[in-house]
């Protein structure tokens, strides 16, 4: 299997600037073009695990990250992100190039892949049980799905929890976390050896930098798993780690409202939603202290 | 509300629901919404889904599944059932 990994550093660039660089996130292949070296980069230190498709084959989504035309080419150059030669964002910073390809991808598959029931969580599997931790920015969704697959959980996302209406099960779409402003550090000193991508500061979400998802979580993008918690995490400074259970009821208007398309799958979404609450305890999740998460997630695990 | 006056179902709802822990989730299929509903709703809605029915034995209904002081019966039962009707749930015969 050709990965990006296998590609030379030149290969890679004649790729991503000529016919695209065909790159499967689980069931979703992106083919990206980009002559930007942040770009390229980003991808060699991130995405080097992936597997990579023909030039000539099947690709869900036609993106591209290039600088517009205009002195600004030479003056504070910009990028912009096409999908499909559509522009659907204003520029930004070329140094914001990969993070832009990032929140790009992310916005593909949040708009189209309607085959899914789609919440804004990030998800994570042991055992074959999967934890998915649906929160708002600022939550501390993305530092506690860090933590947990470097302490063994697989990643099936960050973002995107996407359920499969006809078995209710978990597709994993597994890329890298997306860190914000404190949490850079924050993991960089919980797993000494991650492996994350230059911060880019002054984005439109302070500075961000992307962690490389564990190799193990690439080579199973193919296994989906069961859906068996909800846990609804906010990080709060100095609080008590704290569990508290959540009505089924009240879960299933919460997960709700951080879908992307319950209403547009209409009684679709509904039988989906309702089944994975069925199927899931759910929780709400105050932490402040990492170990003390891990090991509460670990007490989940171990139970029946 | 006449006791006498029939209420149905509104045609289209096919009343897919769960209940856990005395709260129901509906899924509305004239809408596309979702409502969060208490107990004696849907014992109504389940009551109409079998046939049309009388306010009177939407009341008996309630009477026989709840615990409901008699004072207050004809009150809840009309509240429920304008409150249904206000979400496209139910809608009375025309005669």
């Amino acid at each position: 299997m050709l990965t990006v990994a296998s590609l030379s550093r030149r290969q890679l660039e004649t790729r991503l600037a000529g016919p695209g660089l065909a790159l499967q996130t689980g069931p979703i292949v992106s083919r990206i073009r980009s002559p930007i070296r942040h770009v390229a980069d980003a991808i060699a230190l991130l995405y080097g695990d992936y597997p990579v498709q023909g030039e000539d084959g099947f690709a869900d989504f036609h993106v591209g990250l290039h600088r517009p035309g205009g002195l600004r080419r030479w003056y504070k150059p910009q990028v912009e992100f096409d999908l499909d030669g559509q522009v659907p964002f204003e520029p930004l910073p070329e140094a914001h190039a990969f993070p832009m390809l990032e929140w790009g991808l992310n916005w593909c598959i949040s708009t189209r892949a309607h085959a899914y029931l789609m919440i804004h969580a990030a998800v994570v599997e042991r055992g074959g049980r999967a934890a998915i931790l649906p929160a708002p920015p600022g939550s501390g969704k993305s530092t506690l799905c860090a933590a947990l697959v470097n302490r063994g959980w697989r990643l099936l996302s960050d973002e995107l929890a996407l359920f499969r209406p006809r078995d209710g099960v978990l597709v994993p779409v597994p890329r890298p976390v997306s860190l914000k402003n404190r949490s850079i550090d924050v993991i960089r000193g919980y797993a000494a050896d991650a492996v994350l991508s230059t911060p880019v500061s002054n984005t439109t979400k302070g500075t961000v930098a992307h962690l490389k998802a564990p190799t193990d979580s690439v080579a199973r993008a193919h296994e989906t798993a069961r859906p068996a918690w909800i846990v609804f995490p906010k990080y709060e400074a100095g609080a008590a780690t704290a569990l508290t259970p959540i009505p089924r009821a009240r879960a299933f208007f919460r997960v709700a409202d951080n879908a992307f398309n319950y209403s547009h799958m209409g009684a679709r979404g509904f039988a989906t939603l309702a089944a994975a609450i069925e199927g899931c305890a759910s929780y709400d999740f105050r932490y402040s202290d990492l170990d003390e998460a891990m090991a509460l997630f670990a007490a989940l695990e171990r139970a029946p | 509300m006449a006791p006498s006056e029939t209420w149905r179902l509104r045609p289209g709802q096919t009343l897919q629901y769960r209940q856990w822990d005395g709260e129901c989730i509906l899924y509305n299929d004239l809408s596309g919404d979702t409502h969060l509903l208490g107990d004696g709703a849907i014992a109504m809605l389940l009551a109409l889904r079998r046939a049309p029915a009388t306010r009177t034995a939407l009341a008996a209904v309630l009477q026989a599944e709840f615990d409901i002081d008699p004072a207050a019966l004809d009150l809840e039962t009309d509240t429920l059932l304008r409150d249904l009707q206000h979400l496209n749930l139910v809608e009375p015969l025309a005669c």
